[in-house]
C-alpha cells in the first residue's frame, strides 16, 4: 500500500491531478528566468562567430552528461489542502570511446509534499507515519490552489536541483584528466562545478535576458553553426560568476527566434574565451543523433536526452498513469 | 555422454531478461527477452528461463531462439537523415544511439509440465549440456536403464558445444522411424550426414535392440564407393567425434555390389581401381530373380488383368518346372534364353495349328497379344539391363539370410538404366522386407538409404511400383525393423506420405524457393534465413522428442568422399575380355595364373566363357581353375532350380489420399 492510499483510507479525498506540461515546463534546473547582468568579455561588442564543422570538431574522448527529471501530482485532498506525491531523479551517464553511454552515478528521491500544519491531526499523523520522505511546505497559500501548486512546483524543482548539484559535485571531485562534464542546465549553481575547467552547462530555456539592443538582436538572429561572443554572467548571491555564449544548432528561419538556440556556460576564465569556438564546434557536432522524439529536440543534446530517458525508465509510473484519464487503460 | 547436472556447480551468469507487454506477452509457448548488444547468442540458441535463485519457485522454461530484432530509439529514419544533414559520408555522431537486441524464443519444455503456464518474466541463461538434454527431452532416453541415444551432432552456441542425441526407438523403430534429409546439392551435407549418422548408429545402437546393418543404394557418381577408406579429418573434427563418442574411423565392414557392364565381365562401377576392385561383388540376376518383380517392368498401360494372369501362370506353372507346351515340346525354363525358346515354340505352334488361318490366337486361355506383350517386356529387360540381368547362367546376389551386424551393403546402380534401377530397388527392398518379417535376414534392423527421393517417390506423377514400395516402407517399415533414410534436394517434391512418415527430419542448406513452399510455413523468417545460409556440416533437426527444430553441427564423415576417392583411386579402364575374365578368377583364387586362363578361353565363344565364369562365381569351388576348365569344357548346364520356396511378394496397398 502506498502512503497516499493509506491517507485516503484515513479519510482524505482521492485526487488525480497532474499539472499539464505547459505549467510544469519540464525544465527543472534548466530554468533560466529574470533579467541578469552580463558583460562582454570577447570582442568590443557582441559578434557572431562561425564554429567548426562537425568533421573538424574536437570531441573529447570521454564525457559525462548529467540531467535530471521531476514528476509530481496531487494525490489526495484534506479539505482544500493539496497533498502531493513527487519524484525527482538525476543521473550521470558517461560516454566511452565507442560513443556508448553508461550510468556512473544516479540518485532519486520520492517524497510527499504537504503543509503539515494545515492538515487535520489524524491525517497529518497518518501521513507522517506512512510517507517515507516528507517535504513540508508553508501553508499560507493553501486557500489559493493555483499559487499553491506553483510553490509545489518550485519546491520539487529545488529538490531536483539539489540532487543534481550533489551529483555534479561528486562527479567533479573525481573527474579524470581530459574528461568533461556537461550539465543540463545552469553551471553556476555549484561553485565547485562553475570553477572547474572541464565543465559545461547547457541551457535550453531563455527566460533570462542578458543582452539588450543590438547585442540581443545578434544573439537571437544568430545563424546556424555560429556562436556569439563570450560574455560574463554575474548572477545573484546563489550564483558563481561564469562565462557564457549563445550557440545556434539549427536554422531558426521558418521557426522561431529560440529555435535551436543554446546558451553555454563555462568557468569564468580567459581560457574559456580562447576555447569558446572549439567548444562550440564540439557541441555543434552533438546535434547528431537527433534527440527525437523529445519535443525540444532542436536544442536538447542526445546524450542529455538519453539520461532523461534512462531516468524515466526507472521512475515509478503511478503519477503518469493518472494524468490522462480515469478510464481503464487498455494499451491496445 | 552428457553428465548429470552437478549441484555444486556455481550458478551461471544471466545473459538476458524476459520482457512482456500487453501487445507482446509471454505465453506458454513463446516468450521475448532482451540481451546486451554484444551477445553471443543467435538464432537457434537454446536458453533457460528461471531456475534456482530467480524467485520463480522452481519453474524452469527452456526455449530456442527463433527470431531476433535490433532497433534503436530512432523515431523515424528521416531523423537520421536530418542528423547527418543528408550526407551519409559525414563524420559519425559522437554518441551511439541506445539500441536493443530483442529476441523471440519458442518454448521447448517447461518443468514442471503441469500446470502449463506462461513463461515467467525471469532472467535468461544460456543452456549448458544438462540443460540441452532437459530442453530436448533427451533425459528420458539418455539416462534410462536401457539408453537408446544415438548422437546426431553438437548443438553449438556462444562457444559452447553440447551433444544432441536422437532416440533409436524413434529413429529406427518401433515407436517411429525413418529419416528424411533435404538440402541443395553440392554442399556435401546430405550424403555426409548420412555417412556420419550410420557410423554413429553402428557405434551406439543399443545391444538390447539386437543387430543392425545398412543397405545403401549408390545412385549417382562415386558417392558411396569408398566407405571403407579413411578420409582426412581435422583436429576439430576429431574432437567432435570424441565429444560424441563415435570412433573417427571408416566402416569396418563394407560390402560392395555392382552389376556388370554389357560385356558381362567388367564391373559397372567407379570402384574399379586395382587396389579396390577385388572387394566388389558382381550383382547379376537371372529370370528367376526378375520375374517376381515383372510388375516393375510394366508401365501403366501394360498393367491389366490379362498380363497379370499370364505372368502368374508363368511364375506358378512354368518357371523351374518341366513343362509341356502343348505342341509336343517339353521345356524347363530357368533362364531368359529358355523363356525365349518357350515363347518361340508357342508362337510357332500356334501358327502351325492355325494353318495360316486366323482363329487360333489363344494358348492355354491366354491371348497371343498378351503373350507377345509379356514376352517383349520380359526379354526387353535383359537387353536394356545387360550386365545386371543375364540371359543365361546363374545369378550373383546379395547374401540373403546372411546379413551381418554393423555391416554396410552398398549397391552401386549409378550407371544402370533407370528401369534396371527400379528393378534393383524393388527386388532388394522386397527381399529385405520378406526376410525381416520372418526374422531370417541375419540382423534385426536394416537402414535403407536412398538418395534422390524426388525421382523415386515424387509428389506427383504416376504410381510406380517403386513409389508404392517406398510408401509401404514409410508406413509399415518401423514394425519390421526397416528404416528408410531418404535424401532429396526438394522435400516439397517428394510424396507427402514418404516425408510425413519420417520421424526424424534433417535440413541442410535450403533453396529460398523451396523454403517459400507451404511445408516450411511453420518456420520463422529468421530460421528460414539461417537455413538458406547454413554452412557445410550444419543441419537443422526435427525429431519427435524435440518440440522445435534444433541446429546441430556434425563432424566430417571419417570416410573418403566420393570425388576424393575417385582422385585417390582412379577407376581403371575397362580391360579386354580375356583380362577381365582373368581378373575375376584371380579375385576368387590367387593361385590362378593369367596365361592358363587365356589359353583356356582362346577361341571360345564369349557367351560360353561368361556362363562358365558365372558358374564359378556361383559355386565358389576350392580349385577355381579346375572347375572353370571343367564347366568350360562342355556347354554349361544351367544350374538346377534352387530348392527355395517361392514367396510371392505381398500385394501393396494402392496409393490413397489418407493422411499419414
Amino acid at each position: 500500500m502506498t502512503w497516499w492510499q493509506a491517507l485516503i483510507d484515513a479519510g482524505a479525498v482521492p485526487a488525480a491531478f497532474v499539472p499539464p506540461p505547459a505549467s510544469r515546463a519540464g525544465l527543472g534546473s534548466d530554468i533560466d528566468a529574470g533579467t541578469e547582468r552580463a558583460d562582454i568579455v570577447e570582442d568590443g561588442e557582441l559578434q557572431a562567430h562561425p564554429v567548426p564543422d562537425r568533421s573538424a570538431a574536437r570531441v573529447p574522448a570521454a564525457v559525462s552528461f548529467l540531467a535530471g527529471i521531476e514528476r509530481w501530482s496531487v494525490v489526495a485532498y484534506d479539505g482544500v489542502v493539496q497533498i502531493v506525491s513527487a519524484y525527482v531523479a538525476a543521473a550521470i551517464r558517461r560516454r566511452d570511446e565507442r560513443g556508448r553511454l553508461h550510468t556512473t552515478r544516479e540518485r532519486s528521491r520520492a517524497f510527499a509534499v504537504a503543509p503539515l500544519q494545515r492538515m487535520k491531526p489524524a491525517l497529518r499523523q497518518r501521513l507522517e507515519q506512512m510517507a517515507p520522505d516528507l517535504e513540508p511546505m508553508d501553508g499560507d497559500l493553501v486557500e489559493q490552489p493555483a499559487r499553491y501548486l506553483e510553490r509545489v512546483e518550485s519546491t520539487v524543482r529545488r529538490v531536483r536541483a539539489g540532487i543534481e548539484r550533489e551529483l555534479a559535485d561528486a562527479c567533479i571531485a573525481g573527474l579524470p584528466p581530459e574528461e568533461w562534464l556537461v550539465l543540463d542546465g545552469l553551471l553556476s549553481r555549484s561553485p565547485a562545478v562553475a570553477r572547474h575547467p572541464r565543465a559545461l552547462g547547457v541551457i535550453k530555456s531563455h527566460g533570462a535576458q542578458f543582452l539588450e539592443g543590438r547585442g540581443l538582436e545578434r544573439a537571437l538572429t544568430l545563424p546556424a553553426g555560429h556562436r556569439t561572443s563570450v560574455f560574463a554572467v554575474r548572477g545573484g548571491h546563489t550564483r558563481t560568476e561564469v562565462y557564457s555564449w549563445y550557440l545556434r544548432l539549427w536554422p531558426w528561419e521558418g521557426n522561431d527566434l529560440l529555435y535551436g538556440l543554446l546558451r553555454v556556460e563555462a568557468r569564468a576564465d580567459r581560457e574559456t574565451v580562447a576555447r569558446a569556438t572549439e567548444l562550440s564546434g564540439w557541441l555543434w557536432a552533438e546535434r547528431a543523433p537527433l534527440a527525437t522524439p523529445a519535443t525540444r529536440w532542436d536544442r536538447l543534446l542526445y546524450p542529455l536526452h538519453n539520461v532523461e530517458e534512462y531516468l524515466s525508465a526507472l521512475a515509478p509510473r503511478q503519477p503518469q498513469l493518472r494524468r490522462v484519464s480515469r478510464l481503464p487503460k487498455t494499451g491496445t | 555422454m552428457i553428465a548429470r547436472p552437478d549441484k555444486d556447480t556455481p550458478p551461471p551468469t544471466p545473459i538476458g531478461r524476459v520482457v512482456a507487454t500487453e501487445l507482446k506477452p509471454a505465453t506458454p509457448h513463446q516468450f521475448h527477452f532482451w540481451t546486451a548488444t554484444e551477445t553471443s547468442i543467435g538464432i537457434g540458441a537454446i536458453v533457460k528461463v528461471g531456475g534456482d535463485g530467480t524467485g520463480e519457485a522452481g519453474r524452469v522454461v527452456y526455449g530456442v531462439v527463433t527470431d531476433g530484432f535490433a532497433y534503436s530509439d530512432l523515431a523515424t529514419p528521416l531523423h537520421d537523415v536530418v542528423g547527418a544533414e543528408g550526407d551519409p559520408t559525414r563524420a559519425a555522431a559522437p554518441t551511439t544511439r541506445q539500441e536493443i537486441r530483442y529476441w523471440t524464443a519458442a518454448v521447448l519444455r517447461q518443468t514442471p509440465e503441469e500446470p502449463l503456464q506462461p513463461v515467467p518474466l525471469g532472467q535468461v541463461y544460456l543452456a549448458a549440456d544438462a540443460d540441452v538434454a532437459q530442453a530436448l527431452r533427451m533425459d528420458t532416453f539418455l539416462y534410462s536403464a536401457t539408453p537408446t541415444a544415438i548422437p546426431i551432432g553438437l548443438y553449438t552456441s556462444a562457444g559452447h558445444e553440447a551433444p544432441v542425441y536422437l532416440d533409436a526407438d524413434f529413429l529406427l523403430g518401433p515407436e517411429a522411424a525413418h529419416l528424411n534429409i533435404s538440402g541443395v546439392s553440392g554442399l556435401a551435407t546430405k550424403t555426409s550426414a548420412v555417412e556420419f549418422l550410420l557410423g554413429s548408429i553402428f557405434a551406439h545402437f543399443p545391444a538390447h535392440k539386437g543387430r543392425i546393418a545398412a543397405l545403401c543404394f549408390n545412385v549417382k557418381g562415386p558417392d558411396l564407393c569408398f566407405l571403407d577408406q579413411p578420409g582426412d579429418l581435422s583436429d576439430e573434427d576429431r574432437e567432435r567425434y570424441q565429444r560424441l563418442g563415435v570412433p573417427p574411423a571408416p566402416f569396418e565392414r563394407v560390402r560392395f555390389y555392382a552389376p556388370l557392364k554389357a560385356d558381362g565381365v567388367n564391373l559397372n562401377t567407379l570402384r574399379t581401381h586395382p587396389d579396390l576392385v577385388s572387394d566388389v561383388e558382381p550383382l547379376t540376376w537371372g529370370l528367376q530373380e526378375v520375374v517376381d518383380f515383372a510388375e516393375v517392368l510394366l508401365n501403366k498401360d501394360d498393367i491389366d488383368a490379362k498380363a497379370d494372369a499370364f505372368i502368374d501362370f508363368l511364375r506358378d506353372r512354368v518357371l523351374g518346372r518341366t513343362f509341356d507346351d502343348g505342341f509336343g515340346g517339353t521345356h524347363r525354363v530357368q533362364t531368359f534364353a529358355d523363356l525365349d525358346r518357350l515363347f518361340r515354340s508357342i508362337f510357332d505352334g500356334l501358327e502351325i495349328a492355325s494353318g495360316g488361318r486366323s482363329g487360333s490366337d489363344t494358348w492355354r486361355t491366354h491371348h497371343i497379344a498378351t503373350i507377345r506383350k509379356v514376352r517383349n517386356r520380359l526379354l526387353n529387360i535383359s537387353t536394356r539391363c545387360k550386365g545386371l540381368v543375364t540371359d543365361d547362367g546363374p545369378s550373383s546376389d546379395l547374401p540373403w539370410k546372411e546379413f551381418t551386424d554393423r555391416t554396410v551393403y552398398v549397391i552401386d546402380i549409378a550407371n544402370v538404366d533407370p528401369l534396371g534401377q527400379d528393378l534393383v530397388f524393388a527386388r532388394v527392398v522386397s527381399k529385405l522386407r520378406e526376410q525381416l518379417e520372418r526374422r531370417e535376414l541375419g540382423v534385426d534392423a536394416v537402414v535403407v538409404f536412398v538418395d534422390e527421393l524426388n525421382k523415386y517417390a515424387p509428389g506427383d506423377g504416376s504410381e510406380t511400383y517403386v513409389k508404392k514400395m517406398l510408401l509401404d516402407i514409410s508406413e509399415r517399415g518401423r514394425y519390421l525393423g526397416m528404416a528408410l533414410f531418404g535424401a532429396e534436394q526438394f522435400r516439397s517434391q517428394v510424396h507427402r506420405r514418404v516425408v510425413g512418415n519420417a520421424g526424424t527430419q534433417l535440413f541442410g542448406r535450403m533453396d529460398m524457393d523451396e523454403l517459400a513452399t507451404p511445408g516450411y510455413q511453420v518456420l520463422s523468417p529468421a530460421t528460414k534465413s539461417k537455413l538458406a545460409t547454413l554452412p557445410i556440416g550444419e543441419l537443422m533437426v526435427r525429431h519427435p522428442h524435440f518440440t522445435q527444430p534444433i541446429f546441430v553441427r556434425f563432424p566430417k564423415p571419417p570416410v573418403l568422399r566420393g570425388r576424393d576417392g575417385v582422385g585417390r583411386f582412379p577407376p581403371a579402364a575397362d580391360v579386354p575380355f580375356e583380362d577381365a575374365v582373368v581378373r575375376q578368377l584371380v579375385r576368387l583364387d590367387r593361385r590362378v595364373r593369367p596365361n592358363q586362363v587365356k589359353d583356356l578361353i582362346a577361341e571360345r565363344e564369349q557367351d560360353d566363357v561368361r556362363r562358365a565364369l558365372a558358374a564359378v562365381r556361383h559355386t565358389r569351388p576350392d580349385d577355381v581353375l579346375a572347375y572353370f576348365r571343367k564347366v568350360l569344357g562342355s556347354r554349361v548346364v544351367p544350374a538346377p532350380a534352387l530348392p527355395q520356396e517361392q514367396h510371392a511378394v505381398p500385394p501393396l496397398h494402392t496409393i490413397s489420399d489418407e493422411p499419414y
